[in-house]
């Protein structure tokens, strides 16, 4: 098991740095002076100009200024936005809401992605099972965004039942909708996954075996199909905190949710480029973090994973 | 030969008197097949593929002939139109900047599907050599390629593609047609690659252990025709499979790309550019067919590639075969 530990933990390093580079590389393409772009692009004496340089470490070799990349990355220093806030702060006042939005979306699509799968996995082929096929199928095929305005427009324009947007005043209850309408563009998939996975452990010997033993058919669908089969569905929906990142800054657009997605958004329609590279590198932290978390969770889970 | 021995106290036929049937109709003299023509004798019966086939065979006509479909000029922006009803050569009306919805949706399929289908055939490609080098070679190449691939697989698609994107706008500002095509299957498939390597280098971990090789091997197959003649080509099922489906994703991926107004440029007809134009029309809930034509066009062309990945998975998939 500590071998696993870290053996997984030495694997994250370099894919971080890994990440890390190819940020760092796109943050170089961008056009233009550093320094015009940090002085607001008016001309600068060079007293100032060595100042700037200096304390951005512009003059360093590229490699150097990479190391530094990385290192700020790590103290959480993502530099400023164009109006002279601290990217980092701007994280920290968005963050929770996105957080809360993410787990959200989570359940339901763990709560209701188990239950359809396992459902149409036990009747296969059935008229449940079919149809949710066909749901599923129509759900991977649309795009979130639309999704997103059909429900808006359905529940919060025309039912009047939830406020069409958050704003800034978030609570629970409004992030219900966009909620849901994040974790539909996963659902599709952990519903697939789990009708698989239970269909196929259906047929399995040790189940079989309990089968023999008398056991009710409840308690073998729970104890013997479900726990093995879950395995793989909760790894999936552990990988997918990276889409319903990406799906958070859709979901968040649409719904006015003041959380990271919507922060993101604002800067790449000002074309804060800088901003937005800060933002998403900050989100691939936290998706590299979680998916470690993950996998060692799965190997708690699973002990075939950690002899491998 | 009085003795009765057991297992003779019925009478048995002589063996030229018994006909075995499952035996003689084998013939001998038959090519074997091979499973890709064996997939295609399922595939011709399943209604599942002719479906998708339709789908894309209209979508394919919409591309190459939109005059078929339409004769009002896509780009032709009058604002008299805007928001004008439905009449007659121009079914569902017009869009806010005065253009004609259905005509925008039939010249907006091109940008669509080029992305889609470039994006897949690069992603395939890469992903498939490195899957298959990965996983033939094993060792210190498999361990680079695999942490290699990691890195790219760390950073979510839409993300990495959010950033790429971004750079790129301010680098080339003005691209034409084909430039923003590239710009955005460039960055799609700079991340995507590593699913179908993982994939490929499972297939070929799984296949190349497996008896027949080692029979090719015995009887003087060099390593790289073992790969190239044996191995490879039945690995590529579910990575065909796989790339199927990607495609309708990456469809779908570029639409998101331009929501956030980062796929292309609103002088570009494509269906995301115009799913995201009417997006103010649906807060209010009128004129709704400005983003529902579109929208319903680019899910039934996404639907259209999922199911033939689906058909093509039942076909191969040799548990399915049995029932």
């Amino acid at each position: 098991m500590w071998w696993y530990v870290g053996k997984r933990l030495l694997q994250t390093i370099p894919v971080f740095l890994g990440a890390t580079l190819i940020l760092f590389i796109l943050l170089q393409l961008r056009p233009g002076d550093p320094i015009l772009n940090l002085a607001g692009n008016k001309p600068v004496s060079p007293e100032v100009r060595d100042a700037l340089a200096a304390q951005y470490h512009l003059d360093d070799p590229l490699f150097v200024q990479w190391i530094q990349f990385v290192k700020s990355s790590i103290t959480l220093d993502f530099g400023d936005t164009f109006s002279g806030q601290p990217v980092f702060d701007l994280i920290k006042q968005t963050f929770p809401v996105t957080v809360v939005l993410a787990i959200m979306a989570l359940a339901i699509d763990a709560i209701l992605g188990i239950t359809l799968g396992t459902i149409a996995g036990l009747r296969r082929n059935g008229w449940f099972d079919s149809s949710v096929l066909v749901v599923s199928l129509a759900l991977l095929s649309i795009p979130i965004f639309v999704v997103g305005f059909v429900m808006q427009l359905v529940f919060g324009v025309k039912l009047g039942w939830v406020e069409p947007t958050v704003g800034p005043d978030w609570n629970v209850g409004k992030l219900l909708l966009p909620a849901i309408v994040l974790a539909i563009a996963n659902f599709a998939y952990t519903i697939r996954l789990t009708r698989t996975s239970v269909a196929e452990n259906l047929g399995a010997d040790h189940v079989r075996t309990a089968r023999a033993k008398g056991l009710s058919n409840r308690l073998v669908v729970r104890n013997h199909v479900l726990r093995n089969s879950l395995v793989p569905v909760i790894t999936y929906i552990g990988i997918n905190l990276g889409s319903l990142m990406a799906g958070a800054v859709i979901t968040e657009t649409i719904f006015n949710i003041p959380g990271v997605g919507n922060a993101a958004y604002t800067a790449i329609q000002k074309g804060e480029t800088s901003t937005v590279v800060a933002i998403v590198t900050f989100m691939v932290m936290v998706y590299v973090l979680m998916s470690l978390l993950v996998d060692l969770l799965y190997a708690v889970l699973d002990p075939r994973i950690r002899y491998v | 030969m009085s003795e009765t021995r057991p297992g003779q106290e019925r009478f048995v036929a002589p063996i030229d008197e018994t006909p075995l049937r499952a035996i003689d109709a084998v013939n001998v003299d038959a090519v074997p097949e091979n499973q890709w023509k064996e997939a295609w004798k399922r595939l011709r019966t399943s209604p599942l593929f002719w479906l998708a086939t339709t789908i894309l065979v209209v979508i394919a006509l919409m591309i190459f002939f939109p005059t078929l479909f339409t004769s009002a000029d896509p780009k032709k922006l009058d604002l008299a139109d805007s928001f004008e009803p439905a009449r007659k050569g121009h079914p569902f009306g017009f869009t806010e900047q005065g253009g004609d919805v259905w005509a925008r949706t039939v010249y907006g399929a091109r940008a669509s599907v080029a992305v889609g289908v470039f994006t897949t055939i690069l992603v395939a490609l890469l992903g498939i050599v490195t899957g298959a080098i990965a996983g033939f070679y094993g060792g210190i190449v498999d361990t680079l390629l695999s942490r290699f691939s990691d890195i790219f697989f760390s950073i979510p698609l839409l993300l990495a593609c959010i950033v790429v994107i971004s750079v790129l706008n301010n680098t080339f500002p003005d691209r034409g047609f084909w430039g923003s095509v590239l710009v955005v299957v460039a960055a799609l498939a700079t991340f995507a690659w590593p699913q179908i390597t993982r994939q490929m280098r499972g297939a070929v971990l799984e296949i190349k252990n497996l008896e027949f090789v080692d029979a090719a091997t015995a009887i003087g197959a060099s390593k790289m025709r073992n790969l190239r003649r044996h191995i490879v080509p039945n690995a590529l099922a579910p990575v065909i499979v796989a790339s199927t489906i990607s495609l309708g994703v990456f469809i779908v991926a570029e639409s998101s790309l331009s929501f956030l107004g980062l796929g292309f440029p609103s002088s570009i007809v494509s269906w995301g550019n115009d799913i995201s134009a009417a997006q103010t029309q649906v807060r209010s809930g009128d004129n709704l067919q400005v983003m529902f034509v579109p929208a319903a066009a680019l899910a039934i062309t996404v639907l259209g590639f999922i199911l033939l990945g689906e058909a093509v998975r039942e076909a191969l998939d040799p548990k399915a075969r049995k029932k």
